[in-house]
């Protein structure tokens, strides 16, 4: 899962792009609206974390301008806590809003929340044969058992179940798992998926030539 | 008790007691001159009558061709005394009066003659007699009465019909008065209806003037500026706390972050140390926001001392620029200043704070090798200070905000150091030592703010 984070207080940015690669996105941050409103545009992330309060371009006007294009999940971070403020959000097009300050246990919910709903589910729980996928707690379970998987072979098994029955392209792959400071090794990937095969069985993730790879 | 507090009934009250005065009054005066009018008929009567028995009992010599035996000069103390007929028809007759007379020798003490309806000897004296009783020069008293007056009777109808007339116009009155007193004091039932739910909270009542010419009108008009003035200082106050709550809902964001992240998992030390930086920076805002906060809250509250001692302004500028200039250079720019002598009353250390607060935004907003004029003069009996930049300038829309609490042209918080709040607190500044400050600004030209302070 791969995030954009847009906020202008570079302490607040900081600590919440490191709580979140902790908790097995691929995080990349924008410190402006400019900036921010152009990352948006560049790459189809998974879900962004927006201020509204932003220097050059606020958050209302990326957010105006997204949704011209796009339906990335979008959760709005602001310090306005009065009803027409979120109701502004909402009907602007935000999916979540979320009242600084706020705890980060309950930004990952609204995150995970978004994320799901962005990918039609509705519960965190993904069962595929005998795999089962927690995503609220990041656990995989084969047959009851727990599995131990590393943060990135666990992003890409989530973000292949979310995407079950269809083909999901390398680059794909290459643009959700890794953020924007990591240089992309061809057979990293490649090693992931090994991995997770010796892990949850050969035929979890079949291999499409010349497509990618794909969960049944 | 309560209703003698209400003052329509008080002026009800009056009113109906003057009404009843003024009743009786005419109602007396007029019963007054009735009676006096039908007494002095009867007295014309009772004279009349006099005058026949006098001129009967000593008869004047009548004129030549009416002297006859007919009335002989009569000796009355030896002779029966008889009216003549016409004049016995005076007493006799149906009238309701019952006039009488009699006719003694109060000598002898022995009555010389009555009339024959003369109901009693000896000397009247009932209540509703009325008549005289008089002495002839030939010494016979004569009395002449009357036994009935319905003047009186008919006096005191008239009397009950004015009294019953009277309490028709009270009544009537006291209607007419109660309308209008209701209809005056309708604005004042109306103006405490809207000073009631104001000071149950509800700040944008006001009340419905109709009438804006009656004193009641300017009254209201006046009460209604006064209550849109409180509205605007709750809302302004109301909008000040939630700005502040806002303000210091990133650091606290920035807080609460970095330690939840940091208390994950077990970091190093360097993490760590990253962490509680990260928190101090934060908390030093919120310490430079709220000492901000507070000092704009104590001028807000008129507690703000602000020292006045005679002060060379001159040097207290000059001492600012210094103090600046090698940061100006730090950023590549170019400070020029003028000063011409200037001493005035007031706060060294608290025009120090605005002029420097001045300084650092002509500092920040200025473009590079851009520059920054001072210029100090006295004008007027003012003294002028200007701070112009060479600067980006501010956008017209932004103009007129400048001054106002946390209001950003750019809508963000770039530069921790910036609260939002130093040109408010330059105003509360300089308006406390009577002055003023303005600001005039081109957009990719400068800005120049002007600081004018009484010397």
């Amino acid at each position: 899962m791969r995030i954009l984070i847009v906020e202008d207080e570079p302490d607040l940015l900081r600590s919440l792009a490191q709580a979140l690669r902790e908790e097995g996105y691929a995080v990349d941050t924008a410190p402006d609206g400019e900036e921010g409103s152009y990352k948006t545009e560049s790459y189809d992330y998974d879900a962004i974390v927006l201020d509204v309060m932003l220097p050059k371009m606020d958050g209302w006007e990326i957010l105006k301008c997204l949704r011209k294009t796009k339906k990335t999940p979008v959760l709005m971070l602001t310090a306005r806590d009065q009803t027409r403020d979120r109701v502004k959000g909402l009907d602007s097009g935000a999916d979540d809003y979320i009242v600084k300050p706020f705890d980060l246990s309950e930004l990952f919910a609204r995150l995970r929340s978004i994320i799901r709903r962005s990918n039609n589910k509705t519960t965190n729980i993904i069962e595929i044969s005998d795999v089962k996928i927690d995503t609220a707690a990041r656990n995989i379970f084969v047959k009851d058992k727990p599995v131990e998987l590393t943060a990135r072979e666990y992003a890409l098994v989530e973000f292949m179940a979310l995407h079950r029955g269809e083909v999901v392209t390398r680059t794909q792959l290459y643009e959700h798992l890794f953020d924007e400071n990591e240089s992309s090794l061809s057979n990293l990937l490649d090693v992931h998926v090994s991995n997770v095969r010796k892990k949850l069985g050969a035929e979890f993730i079949v291999t499409r030539r010349g497509h990618g790879y794909c969960i049944e | 008790m309560k209703i003698f507090n209400s003052i329509k009934w008080r002026l009800q009250l009056w009113y109906g007691l003057i009404l009843v005065l003024v009743l009786a009054g005419f109602g007396i005066i007029a019963l007054q001159l009735q009676y006096e009018r039908q007494m002095s008929l009867l007295n014309a009567e009772l004279e009349f009558r006099f005058q026949k028995v006098v001129s009967a009992l000593h008869p004047h010599p009548p004129p030549p061709d009416q002297r006859s035996d007919e009335f002989p000069p009569q000796d009355l103390r030896s002779r029966e005394f008889h009216l003549p007929p016409e004049a016995q028809a005076l007493f006799d007759s149906d009238d309701p009066h019952h006039f009488y007379f009699i006719i003694w020798d109060d000598n002898e003490d022995k009555k010389i003659a009555q009339s024959t309806n003369a109901l009693i000897f000896s000397r009247p004296n009932h209540l509703y007699q009325f008549g005289f009783t008089r002495r002839l020069p030939s010494g016979e008293m004569v009395s002449i009465e009357c036994c009935n007056v319905p003047e009186l009777h008919e006096l005191k109808v008239a009397a009950w019909k004015l009294a019953g007339a009277g309490v028709v116009i009270l009544i009537f009155g006291l209607a007419v008065g109660g309308w209008l007193v209701s209809h005056a004091i309708r604005p004042i039932n109306s103006i405490s209806d809207a000073a009631v739910k104001i000071s149950a909270g509800d700040l944008s009542q006001r009340i419905n003037v109709a009438e804006t010419e009656s004193e009641l009108g300017k009254l209201a008009a006046v009460l209604n500026s006064t209550f849109a003035r409180l509205e605007a200082a709750f809302a302004q106050q109301k909008q000040f706390a939630s700005d502040a709550a806002h303000e210091l809902r990133t650091p606290v964001s920035v807080i609460l972050t970095q330690t939840q992240t940091a208390l994950n998992r077990e970091r190093e030390a360097k993490d760590y140390k990253e962490t509680i930086e990260a928190c101090q920076r934060a908390a030093q805002r919120m310490k430079r926001l709220i000492s901000a906060l507070l000092e704009l809250a104590r001028f807000d509250a008129g507690q703000e001392h602000v020292k006045r001692k005679q002060l060379d302004l001159t040097q207290t500028v000059h001492d600012c620029v210094e103090m600046i200039r090698p940061i100006a250079e730090e950023h590549g720019l170019k400070l020029i200043s003028e000063f011409s002598p200037v001493e005035i009353t007031g706060d060294s250390e608290r025009l120090t704070q605005v002029v420097t607060n001045l300084l650092m935004n002509a500092i920040q907003y200025n473009k590079p090798r851009g520059e920054i004029r001072v210029k100090l003069e006295s004008k007027n009996g003012l003294a002028i200070l200007t701070v112009a930049d060479t600067g980006q300038g501010i956008s017209h829309l932004d103009l007129p905000h400048v001054f106002k609490r946390f209001y950003r042209g750019d809508k963000s918080r770039t530069g921790a150091s910036n609260t939002g709040l130093g040109l408010a607190i330059c105003k509360a500044t300089v308006e406390a030592h009577g002055g003023t400050i303005e600001v005039a600004s081109q957009e990719e030209v400068g800005t120049t703010f002007t600081i004018r302070l009484p010397s």
